[in-house]
């Protein structure tokens, strides 16, 4: 199962909704303990009197997706598969609060609606005319890799020639003390810390993708996805190099044929200990995508879209590296995620 | 297959009460909601706690503890199959959300609470019901509103189609939670009485709460190890009626394109449906527009059909595994279950559900469930 990315749209910490932007301007420093996004112009996306009401997940996830489908060329693709491990949180903390409030009485249901977690994908669908397959993953970290693989499986069935794969997860005031509480947060003392320093918690972070895959090779898609793998529970003494292993010999490869690894350690030192056993022995340049958004449930998505980006341009941001490297000659890129040392993701991509 | 639903913990006690065309709509029990004697629901009368110890899991919430019960009773009657490469696809809308929204007036208050917010997310229950199950070869969950419980039996097909797996436990689970009473209540689409799908005088749903979960096999692996088939999935579909966030269009092009899709899958013609589990709900938009679509496909010559939604209520995510459970149950012993309290055929269309319990010879039974955001699935199953 491959595919090629036709285009591909993100909207994170940095401006990254600007195709012409690289983090040339990003510190190795996380900026602070909870990461705000730089909005794309979603005016262009989300018409003008329904903006107000629209949660910053769904502005987001519907301006990632167009974003994509216009950068493709494509109006209306054959399906949309969607990942988002929170759903819409603003929308939901809204209800349930005029809930409490309002003691069950005089609710505004547009909350409501809007807090079912197929809202994203189900609003691009109207918003393209797409009435074919409509799909939602909820589940946890590997939310958005899980859609990715349904779009390749979709492909491989000939039930579509180009899907779009969106993810998205938003932070808002409710959702970080929820996190703080439950003491996943790195203290504001330690926030600025690179992610390969750990140390306890992380920087949470949150964004939005959008993804074209299709079977078919254009002048501007030369990134294809090889393959997936998705691991589910990690057992006492599992080892990364022995999932890596077996996913390269399942693709023919080595480990010295990949060019780049684009790691998806949090900073948060207890459960990257595992990832870090692995990387230490890596020769290749790593590129630590969590230090440009941050940690969320669908940053993988995040990773998967710098992956692609690093291939293309041949370079890695600095501030998402130890040492800097120079100009690359990288054929192969390996993505490998998880969240509290669970839920490991490892995708593999190269430039044809 | 295995269900917990209004009508009871296990296939036997809802097959029981099907039979018997006895609801499990009742006035509300449990449900902490203010409206409780204001309106019925498909609940199931058992209070949390005896969940926890049904199971013998002790601080899961409700929707977590009701997938244990409907997924262990799956695998118990499917049986063990050593070496078989095997999946879990789950789905939930509410999530965690009933044990959320008991602590939410304490967070917002600023006062103490217990940490609820990683139990909340839907992936979180899933999970638990993986190490439950044992299963880890491929687990993951959906959430497509209504539909969500079709779509997982969907995908799982698929992934043992193109060999992936070899056998998976599919389906879903939704408990009753004030977060969703109130946002039905507030969108005026619960009737207060008993539902009444596919009837003239038709005002509303009843929510409902249940899990369902079918264990689906390979033809190859079933071969092997000579399990005991229940019925086979010959075809499956999802499409989108992008028209609405959360009303069908009149006409339900969505609902239409899922019905004639699957049939193609199954290879099917429409002549060969004998009975349509419908979605159903009994909301005045729903049940027209269904009619409509099933009519739109299937022309003057509408199979028979009916909904069980007046005995379980609406159960949300788990309503589509909880019907196909139905309609295995139609086809295993040749019965339509009714749509019950139906008094006055609907005006704007032709055709009238099955309302008497009904024996008939089936061969291919149709289940279709449809959701928010426009998503629409059906399934069609068929006997071996």
């Amino acid at each position: 199962m491959e595919a090629y990315i036709t285009a591909s749209a993100c909207i994170s910490h940095y401006p990254t909704a600007d195709e012409n932007y690289f983090f040339e301007d990003a510190g190795r420093s996380l900026p602070s303990r909870f990461l705000s996004v730089t909005p794309a112009d979603y005016k262009k996306y989300i018409p003008a009197n329904a903006l107000r009401r629209t949660s910053a997940i769904l502005k987001m996830g519907i301006s990632a997706g167009l974003m994509a489908l216009e950068r493709a060329g494509v109006k209306v693709p054959d399906a949309i598969v969607t990942g988002t491990a929170m759903g819409c949180f603003e929308d939901t903390d809204k209800f349930l609060r005029n809930i409490i409030e309002q003691e069950e009485k005089m609710l505004n249901p547009t909350p409501f609606i809007q807090s079912t977690h197929n809202t994203v994908a189900g609003q691009l669908a109207l918003l393209t005319g797409c009435k074919g397959y409509n799909f939602t993953y909820v589940h946890q970290n590997l939310s958005f890799e899980t859609a990715l693989l349904d779009a390749l499986t979709l492909l491989e069935e000939n039930e579509a020639t180009q899907v779009l794969v969106g993810a998205a997860d938003e932070l808002n005031p409710s959702l970080e003390s929820l996190f703080d509480h439950a003491g996943h947060v790195r203290e504001s003392m330690k926030a600025g810390k690179p992610v390969w320093e750990g140390d306890r918690g992380y920087v949470m972070g949150q964004g939005a993708l959008g993804f074209l895959v299709s079977k078919k090779q254009t002048a501007e898609s030369q990134i294809k996805v090889k393959a997936i793998k998705l691991v589910q529970k990690i057992e006492a003494g599992s080892e990364i190099q022995k999932m890596m292993d077996e996913f390269l010999t399942e693709n023919q490869l080595s480990l010295n044929e990949i060019d780049v690894i684009v790691a998806g350690n949090s900073g948060d030192e207890k459960y990257d200990l595992r990832l870090n056993k692995f990387l230490n022995e890596c020769r290749q340049p790593i590129a630590y995508f969590k230090n440009l958004c941050g940690e969320f449930f669908t940053a993988g998505g995040f990773g998967f879209w710098l992956g692609s980006e690093i291939l293309r341009r041949q370079t890695i941001p600095t501030a998402a590296q130890k040492e800097t490297t120079g100009r690359l000659t990288a054929r192969n890129c390996i993505v490998i995620n998880h969240y509290q040392d669970q839920h490991y993701s490892f995708i593999l991509m190269s430039s044809d | 297959m295995g269900i917990v639903s209004s009508l009871g913990i296990g296939v036997a006690e809802n097959l029981d009460r099907l039979r018997n065309c006895k609801t499990g709509i009742s006035p509300i029990t449990f449900l902490p909601t203010t409206h409780k004697n204001e309106f019925v629901a498909g609940e199931l009368k058992l209070p949390t706690s005896e969940l926890e110890a049904l199971c013998g899991k002790p601080g899961l919430n409700r929707t977590v503890l009701l997938s244990i019960l409907a997924a262990r009773e799956a695998l118990k009657q499917a049986g063990t199959s050593a070496g078989a490469r095997t999946g879990l696809i789950s789905s939930t809308t509410v999530g965690g959300m009933t044990n959320s929204e008991m602590h939410y007036k304490a967070f917002m208050e600023g006062k103490k609470y217990p940490d609820f917010i990683e139990e909340h997310f839907s992936g979180k229950g899933t999970d638990h019901l993986a190490d439950d199950l044992q299963i880890s070869d491929f687990v993951t969950t959906l959430s497509t509103a209504c539909s969500s419980a079709a779509n997982a039996v969907m995908l799982g097909a698929r992934l043992i189609k193109n060999g992936t797996l070899d056998r998976c436990v599919v389906g879903g689970s939704d408990a009753l939670s004030v977060f969703t009473f109130n946002g039905f209540n507030t969108l005026m689409i619960l009737d207060n009485a008993w539902c009444r799908p596919f009837d003239a005088t038709r005002k509303g749903l009843n929510l409902g709460e249940g899990a369902a979960y079918l264990v689906l096999e390979s033809e190859a692996l079933h071969k092997k190890n000579g399990n005991r088939s229940l019925a086979t999935l010959a075809g499956y579909s999802n499409a989108n009626d992008a028209f609405h966030q959360t009303a069908s269009s009149a006409e339900g092009m969505g609902a239409q394109l899922a019905m004639r899709k699957a049939l193609q899958v199954a290879g099917l013609q429409t002549t060969q449906i004998d009975y349509i589990n419908a979605h159903g709900t009994g909301t005045p938009n729903n049940d027209s527009s269904e009619a409509m679509a099933m009519q739109g496909v299937f022309g003057a010559d509408v199979p028979l059909f009916s909904s069980t939604k007046a005995y379980t209520g609406h159960t949300l995510a788990a309503a589509a595994s909880i019907e196909a459970v139905f309609s295995i149950l139609s086809l295993n012993y040749d019965l339509m279950f009714p749509s019950l309290n139906h008094s006055s055929p609907m005006e704007d269309v032709v055709i009238k559900p099955v309302t008497t319990l009904t024996e008939k010879k089936l061969t291919h039974v149709m289940s279709n469930s449809f959701g928010f955001g426009g998503n629409f699935s059906s399934l069609i199953f068929s006997r071996n």
